[in-house]
């Protein structure tokens, strides 16, 4: 079984009320942590990367000058850099939980993680390398 | 998993009668990949400023059709709704576990889908009108 395989520490229904559990100090407890506390950090990073590209300037507005204007600017270039990295990462790894669900052969986990591991570096570097490297004329 | 037992969890996905918290389980799961879809086309997109700008001008284009300006309205929805909901389950997970009981979580999903329909509908509403102006030039555009 999944929970077994996995010891994921997620939250159990109840059938009245919560009881409190021992969490094991490993790597899935640390993920599990992390995607809440990310996703504190994302609600106004990507919130806000949300409502001004797609709803207050919008993509009609949004060319590549727009681009180098906004890079200009280096406070922006950190924030798509957080951006990039947390909300990237959140959902890499949330995929990686999602998939967990259903893929019940142990190995086969093993090379999903790390396919996705080796996908979400490969692109995290191409978007930090954009980021730094700014508009090419 | 097998096309079996896939079918399986999909049904199950169906019948099990788990109201509030079994559906905001699900949107929130759905949503989550959308965002995911779209987040790693995005980061390459824009990476094209950098390593090939010519071609950013043509995504441009293919993101300012009306069929990408539908899909940005649902992207909008998927964002809102995986950000609020996950407010909802990193606050209860975090601090206040002991709400994860059925009668408190149906409450606190149906607040969840309130808060996001209110930060979505207007959205979609300036997001639908800068649509029409510049692709059918209604509105004076």
């Amino acid at each position: 079984m999944a929970a077994e395989k996995i010891s994921s520490p997620a939250t159990p229904i109840p059938s009245t009320r919560p009881t409190r559990v021992a969490t094991p100090r490993n790597f899935e407890t640390t993920a599990w942590v992390f995607m809440r506390y990310s996703a504190i950090l994302l609600i106004p990073l990507a919130f806000g990367h949300m409502i001004l590209q797609d709803v207050i300037v919008g993509v009609h507005n949004i060319d590549i000058d727009y681009v180098k204007m906004r890079w200009d600017l280096l406070a922006w270039r950190i924030y798509d850099a957080a951006l990039l990295a947390f909300a990237f990462a959140h959902g890499m790894n949330g995929f990686r939980q999602v998939l967990m669900d259903y893929i019940r052969s142990e190995r086969a986990f093993r090379i999903v993680s790390w396919v996705l591991l080796i996908g979400w570096l490969v692109i995290t570097v191409i978007g930090a390398a954009a980021i730094v490297g700014g508009v090419s004329q | 998993m097998s096309s079996s037992s896939m079918r399986t969890t999909l049904k199950g996905y169906v019948e099990y009668r788990g109201r509030e918290g079994q559906w905001s389980f699900l949107l929130h799961r759905i949503t989550g990949l959308g965002v995911l879809l779209f987040l790693t086309i995005h980061i390459l997109d824009t990476a094209t400023v950098y390593f090939l700008p010519s071609l950013y001008t043509e995504v441009m284009d293919l993101y300012r059709s009306t069929i990408f300006g539908l899909g940005e309205v649902a992207l909008v929805f998927c964002l809102f709704f995986h950000g609020v909901n996950g407010i909802r389950i990193a606050y209860l997970d975090l601090w206040k576990p002991t709400s994860w009981t059925p009668e408190s979580e149906r409450r606190s999903a149906v607040i969840a889908l309130v808060v996001t329909l209110v930060l979505f509908v207007p959205s979609a509403v300036i997001m639908l009108r800068n649509l029409l102006i510049h692709n059918y030039g209604l509105f004076g555009g």
